[in-house]
C-alpha cells in the first residue's frame, strides 16, 4: 500500500511539475506578447508623434531603445568573432556608435510614421530562454510587413535580441555587412569604427538638411 | 522566337564569364583560420570583385533610368491604378505559379492558384481585380528557382546579374526556365504579338522597382556597405520564400536592386 501511495504521489507530483512547467512557459509567452505590444504602443505614442523636433525624437527613441533592447548582446552577435579581437575600448565605442546609428535609423522611420499598427499574430518559445513574437505591421492600402521579434527574459521584463523583417534578421544582416567592412580594412576593427563614424556624420547631416 | 532566344542567354553568360575573368575572384582565407573559412563559406561570394563591379553598374543604371521611371510611375499613377496593374501582372503569372506549386508537390497551393486564376480572369475582368484575395485566397509567389531548391539543388555562389540584380546559379537557371516556359509569352510570341511581351516585361520591371523604392532607399541610407547588406538580405529572403513562411508569403521579395522580372530586358 505504502509503495502504491508513494507511486501515486510521485506520478501526481510529476504531472504537476510538467503542467506547472507548461503554465510557466505559457505565462512567459503571454508576457512576451504583452512586452511587444507595449513596446509598439510606446513607440507610437511617444516617438512617432508629430509635434516634436528631431533632437527630442532622437532622445525619446534612444531612451526606449536602451531600455528595451539588449544592446550588449546584440553588439556581440553583430560583431561575431571580431568582438573577441576588439579591445575593451573598441567594444565600448562600437556599442556607442551602433546605438547612434540605430537612433538615426529609427528616428527617421518614426518621423515618417503614417498610421501603421502592429498586431501580434503568434508567439512561440525559441530555446530555453528566448521567445519569438510574430507580428504584422499593418499599413494603409499596402501589404502588411511581417516582423518577428526575438526577445529574452531579463529580470522582471524582456529585452529584444533581434528583429526579423520578412524573414531577414537584422542582426545577421548587420553582421554580414560589418564583417565585410572589417575585411575590406585588412581585418582591423578600427576600420569599421571609422566607417561607422562617417555614416553617423552623414546621417546627422541628412537629418538636419531634411528639417 | 525572336523575342526570347536561348542564344542570347548563352551570349550573356559568355560575356559575364569574360567579365569575371577580367575582374577576377576574391581571395579565400587561409585554411587554418577555421572561423574565417566558415564565414567565407557562409557568405559564399567567391566572385565578389566581379559582383561588386556589376552592382556598381546596376546602381548607375538604376539612378539614371530605372529609379526615375519608378518614381514617375508612382507620381503619375494613383494607388488604385497601380493596384490594378499589379493584380493584372500577378494574374498573368498564374500559369507559372501553378506549375511550380505542382512541381513542388503542393497540391493545396496549386488548387488555390488555379481557382484564383479562373475567378480573377472571369469576375475580375481579365485579372485587373484580385477578387480572390478579398474572398480569402491570397496571391502567393512561386518561381523555378524555389522549385529547384525544394528539389535539393543548392543555390551556389552569389551572383549579381546585369540589370536584374542579386541572384545565384540556381535562381538564374530558374529565371531562364521561366523565360522559356511562360505560356503567356509563348502564346504572344507565336501570334506575333511581341510588343506585348516587351510591354509586360517593362511594366513588370517598373512595378517591381516602385515597390522597392522605399525599402531600398532605407537600406542604402542606413548601411555601411550597401552591397554586403543587399547580398545578405537577398539570401535570407530567398530562404524564407523557399520555406514558404506563411507570414512572409504576402509580400514579394525585398531582393532585387534593380527592375526586371524575366530576363528579357538584358537581351
Amino acid at each position: 500500500m505504502l509503495s502504491r501511495r508513494t507511486l501515486i504521489v510521485a506520478v501526481a507530483a510529476a504531472a504537476f511539475a510538467v503542467l506547472g512547467g507548461a503554465a510557466k512557459a505559457d505565462a512567459r509567452q503571454d508576457a512576451a506578447r504583452a512586452f511587444i505590444e507595449k513596446l509598439a504602443d510606446t513607440a507610437m505614442t511617444t516617438v512617432a508623434v508629430k509635434d516634436i523636433d528631431d533632437a527630442e525624437r532622437n532622445r525619446r527613441f534612444r531612451t526606449l531603445f536602451v531600455e528595451s533592447f539588449d544592446l550588449a548582446e546584440i553588439g556581440k552577435l553583430v560583431l561575431g568573432r571580431y568582438w573577441r579581437i576588439a579591445t575593451p575600448a573598441q567594444q565600448q565605442e562600437f556599442l556607442k556608435l551602433f546605438e547612434e546609428i540605430q537612433v538615426l535609423t529609427w528616428a527617421k522611420r518614426f518621423k515618417d510614421y503614417s498610421g501603421e499598427t502592429l498586431d501580434v499574430v503568434a508567439v512561440h518559445p525559441d530555446g530555453e530562454l528566448n521567445v519569438s513574437v510574430d507580428s504584422l505591421i499593418r499599413r494603409q492600402k499596402m501589404d502588411p510587413i511581417a516582423v518577428t521579434w526575438l526577445v529574452r527574459k531579463s529580470g522582471e521584463g524582456f529585452r529584444v535580441l533581434d528583429i526579423k523583417v520578412e524573414g531577414a534578421s537584422m542582426a545577421f544582416t548587420h553582421r554580414s555587412e560589418y564583417t565585410s567592412v572589417i575585411q575590406a580594412s585588412g581585418g582591423q576593427v578600427e576600420g569599421l569604427l571609422g566607417a561607422m563614424r562617417r555614416k553617423i556624420g552623414q546621417m546627422q547631416a541628412e537629418q538636419s538638411a531634411a528639417r | 522566337m525572336t523575342a526570347f532566344h536561348p542564344r542570347s542567354v548563352a551570349r550573356l553568360a559568355a560575356s559575364m564569364f569574360a567579365l569575371a575573368l577580367v575582374a577576377g575572384c576574391a581571395t579565400p582565407p587561409p585554411a587554418d583560420d577555421k572561423e574565417a573559412v566558415a564565414e567565407w563559406e557562409q557568405i559564399n561570394d567567391p566572385l565578389e570583385p566581379t559582383n561588386r563591379a556589376i552592382f556598381e553598374f546596376n546602381q548607375a543604371v538604376d539612378k539614371a533610368i530605372l529609379k526615375p521611371l519608378a518614381q514617375g510611375y508612382r507620381a503619375a499613377v494613383p494607388q488604385f491604378g497601380r493596384d490594378r496593374v499589379r493584380d493584372f501582372l500577378n494574374n498573368l503569372r498564374s500559369p507559372i505559379v501553378f506549375a511550380n506549386d505542382v512541381l513542388q508537390g503542393e497540391p493545396d497551393r496549386a488548387v488555390q492558384t488555379a481557382m484564383r486564376f479562373a475567378f480573377n480572369t472571369g469576375f475580375g475582368i481579365g485579372g485587373l481585380f484580385d477578387l480572390a484575395s478579398e474572398g480569402g485566397i491570397p496571391f502567393h509567389e512561386e518561381d523555378f528557382g524555389q522549385t529547384f531548391a525544394v528539389w535539393g539543388v543548392p543555390d551556389g555562389p552569389y551572383l549579381v546579374l546585369p540589370i536584374l540584380g542579386p541572384s545565384n546559379p540556381r535562381d538564374t537557371a530558374g529565371l531562364a526556365t521561366e523565360w522559356l516556359a511562360d505560356p503567356v509569352n509563348i502564346w504572344w510570341d507565336n501570334t506575333g504579338a511581341e510588343w506585348a511581351i516587351w510591354t509586360r516585361t517593362g511594366v513588370a520591371g517598373v512595378d517591381k522597382r516602385e515597390r522597392f523604392l522605399d525599402p531600398l532607399d532605407e537600406v542604402e541610407r542606413t548601411s555601411l556597405d550597401f552591397y554586403a547588406a543587399v547580398r545578405s538580405l537577398y539570401k535570407q529572403r530567398r530562404e524564407a520564400e523557399i520555406r514558404n513562411d506563411k507570414v512572409v508569403d504576402k509580400v514579394p521579395a525585398a531582393s532585387v536592386s534593380s527592375a526586371g522580372e524575366p530576363a528579357q530586358e538584358s537581351n
